[in-house]
């Protein structure tokens, strides 16, 4: 335990297989990029600290699995998450109009306290495909959806160009940062002896 | 799945037997339902995993990325074999307080070859404590754990441990606190997991249990922050796994003590619980002097040993007269308590317990009055002078037949003496090559250990007989196969013998050599020279647990 206070932030990625999540991540963290295509199974974790405003946190990055059938791992995956990334790619239609059910999904599992606030972020990625010609969902398009939802952040990157990422994440962080400012209040009880009887646990356990 | 190595098992497994007193012939029938408890309550073998590995493991960088589909590899091959010894071996004297390797993190050669890794982690895979290394490099890590564990609550199931090659990884879920321990230590199932519930003990004593409320409110709540500054309470905990036998005989020590200084120090403390401290507890290091309590207040072995190491590894509390929310996890998991400790030197101290918030003052009355007392009847002299001297030795256990009053290290056989000559041949330590025992007296929820003498003299030796007596205290106790009550084993480091009665529980250390006729004849002497000394190494009368 440190006794010089860190903030640790879950951020969840999500998002249909194939858009670039894990490529995101890698690029982000280890400023890497490989053209090869390797599913993720279940879920990979990377950390990465970040210094915003005077302050060091932990991004704990959490990088789900695109594939359905991966989605058993839901509510232990989401819980307790301080931002959730939506990532679809801007040459497929599918991954875009799926946003909506990626992030009513996570709202559902993660439940959080305040789902109208909860930050999102959105990324549309693979922008250098084609030099944009393959391109099917517009920005505008997008980004009346992102409005449409609480006006959710949107950037536009590619992970093998490395291009928009680092603001990306920055915004994330950020956001992560906010939601994660209400303070608990930690207000234990004192014991009373004079109305409750304390009973005493039976023996030892063994 | 190991099964306990044959080596390890006498030729003559433990039998069944009724009572007192403890003869060979009792050891000679064939047992049948007695094989050494493996960690039955495995859910989960580790079958190593045939999954690719995913994502871009093998360019990490700077950062650490884990596959919780590569969990299975990761413990095989990640975590590797200890072959290399901790620079920094645990003992008593070498024993460095606080944090270690704290730059360390889980792409560390020297973190993955540690032998026994302790994690406390959030429900939303948040780190909260490591043992080694740096909790948020650790975060991937981290993450992975609960992301093995809710994995397996998905199914409604959970997992309780996992078995890879020499390692075992125990699991225990407390609400939205988890915690895990990683390990090669060969310890049972069941030790690893009372420690760890000792260390979620050692959280609530800090925190109370209402922090699992914050948990409720907000799943994102990290408290890390709650528990700035106790890295070092943990850290000493954690070392007392393997030094202290309190941590698994849920049973307290008394300060070896005069039955009349024992008795002064029992009545100034009596008054002061009268005028309204819930608690009055007199402490030599980890041993008892006295203890009182209220009216119909109980205090448990486990909540004392946690509270103890609470105050003794904190350093502030030596500096000053102290006044600290405390909770007492046995006694009321869900508040605190307030708790006046004072030190009256580098050993003794003082903790009264209060429900009220304003009692400073009262009781650093009561610590006054107390301290005239104790001054006047030579408590702390006496009390300082029993820390050297000692308490039983097994060098001086008496011979059987005789009769009279006893008292502690007048039995000390003289060089000529008949017996000591013959036994001489037995080995170093006491009679019948007696190394070492550990009585547990039941009812009083005491135990008294005898002093270490050779050979047990070094700390590594020490802590080896610690973990051999805990593997025996925890096959005499399985749930499955037992209640035990009589044990026998033999391996190249000892003769292990294990008695157990209502009353009593008594564990004996023996040269490997030992006659075993002889070694259960000198248990029924230990027995006795206990019995007959009780009144020094016991708090009686006054427990407040017979309540």
């Amino acid at each position: 335990m440190p006794s010089r206070r860190r903030t640790l932030l879950k951020v969840i990625i999500l998002g249909d297989s194939g858009v670039g999540k894990t490529s995101l991540m890698n690029q982000y963290v280890n400023k890497k990029f490989s053209n090869q295509y390797k599913a993720t199974i279940g879920a990979d974790f990377l950390t990465k600290e970040v210094q915003f405003e005077d302050r060091l946190f932990t991004l704990q990055i959490w990088d789900t699995a695109g594939q359905e059938r991966f989605q058993s791992l839901g509510v232990a995956f989401y819980r307790g998450a301080d931002c959730c990334v939506l990532v679809y790619d801007v040459n497929s239609m599918k991954s875009f109009d799926n946003l909506n059910n990626w992030r009513e999904e996570f709202l559902i599992q993660a439940s959080p306290s305040d789902p109208e606030n909860f930050p999102f972020v959105v990324i549309g990625n693979k922008i250098d495909i084609d030099g944009g010609n393959s391109r099917v969902v517009s920005e505008k398009k997008a980004r009346a959806w992102c409005a449409s939802k609480g006006n959710i952040p949107y950037f536009e990157t590619s992970a093998k160009e490395g291009i928009n990422v680092e603001e990306a994440f920055q915004c994330i962080a950020k956001n992560a940062l906010k939601s994660g400012e209400e303070e608990e209040l930690y207000l234990p009880d004192t014991i009373d002896v004079g109305n409750s009887s304390q009973p005493r646990a039976t023996g030892c356990e063994c | 799945m190991s099964e306990m190595s044959s080596s390890e098992l006498d030729p003559e497994p433990p039998i069944r037997l009724h009572l007192p007193p403890l003869s060979p012939s009792l050891f000679d029938a064939e047992p049948s339902d007695l094989q050494q408890p493996n960690g039955s309550a495995a859910r989960h073998s580790s079958d190593p995993s045939s999954s690719t590995s995913s994502g871009y493991a093998g360019e990490r960088g700077s950062s650490t990325a884990t596959t919780v589909s590569q969990v299975e590899e990761v413990l095989h091959n990640e975590i590797q074999e200890i072959t290399i010894h901790d620079p920094q071996p645990l003992s008593h004297s070498s024993w460095l307080p606080g944090k270690r390797h704290g730059d360390e993190d889980d792409a560390s050669i020297s973190w993955r070859r540690r032998k026994k890794h302790f994690f406390v982690l959030s429900h939303s895979g948040k780190p909260i404590y490591s043992r080694y290394g740096d909790e948020h490099k650790l975060a991937g890590f981290s993450a992975t754990l609960q992301a093995i564990i809710s994995f397996v609550e998905n199914g409604a199931d959970h997992v309780k441990l996992v078995r890879a090659g020499k390692h075992q990884v125990v699991f225990l879920v407390k609400g939205p606190i988890y915690l895990v321990c990683i390990c090669c230590t060969e310890e049972p199932y069941e030790s690893l997991r009372g420690q760890l519930e000792l260390i979620h003990g050692q959280i609530i004593v800090i925190l109370t249990k209402s922090v699992n409320r914050c948990f409720e409110k907000n799943p994102k709540f990290d408290m890390t922050p709650l528990l700035g500054g106790t890295d070092i309470v943990f850290s000493s905990l954690i070392h007392s796994f393997s030094w202290n036998p309190a941590t698994f005989l849920h049973a307290y020590t008394c300060l070896p003590l005069a039955y009349a200084t024992r008795q002064a120090a029992g009545a100034i403390l009596q008054d002061v619980a009268d005028s309204g401290v819930l608690f009055a507890i007199l402490m030599c290091r980890h041993k008892v002097i006295s203890l009182v309590g209220a009216q119909k207040a109980s205090l448990h072995p486990d909540d004392m040993l946690l509270l103890a190491n609470f105050v003794m590894s904190s350093e502030s509390f030596r500096t000053s007269e102290a006044f600290s929310p405390v909770c007492l996890p046995r006694y009321n998991a869900l508040a605190f308590l307030y708790a006046y400790i004072h030190f009256f030197d580098d050993d003794t101290y003082l903790m009264l317990l209060t429900t009220s918030s304003d009692a400073f003052y009262h009781l650093k009355d009561c610590r006054i009055s107390i301290e005239t007392v104790l001054l006047k009847s030579n408590v702390l002299s006496e009390a300082q002078r029993s820390l050297v001297d000692g308490g039983m030795r097994v060098e001086d256990l008496p011979p059987l037949p005789y009769s009279g009053s006893s008292h502690l290290g007048q039995h000390r056989l003289t060089s000529d003496s008949p017996e000591r000559l013959r036994e001489s041949d037995c080995g170093i330590g006491g009679a019948a090559g007696l190394w070492h025992f550990i009585y547990r007296s039941i009812y009083l929820d005491q135990y008294i250990s005898s002093e270490f003498s050779s050979p047990i003299n070094t700390p590594k030796q020490q802590k080896r007989l610690y973990r051999a007596y805990q593997k025996l205290f925890a096959s005499m106790h399985d749930k499955g196969l037992g209640p035990h009550k009589t044990q026998f084993r033999r391996d190249e480091n000892y003769v292990l013998l294990c008695w157990v009665t209502q009353d009593f529980e008594l564990y004996a250390a023996f040269d490997p050599l030992a006659d075993k006729a002889l070694a259960i004849k000198t248990c029924n002497r230990v027995c006795q020279w206990v019995k007959d000394v009780e009144n020094e190494i016991f708090l009686l009368g006054a427990s407040p647990f017979s309540w």
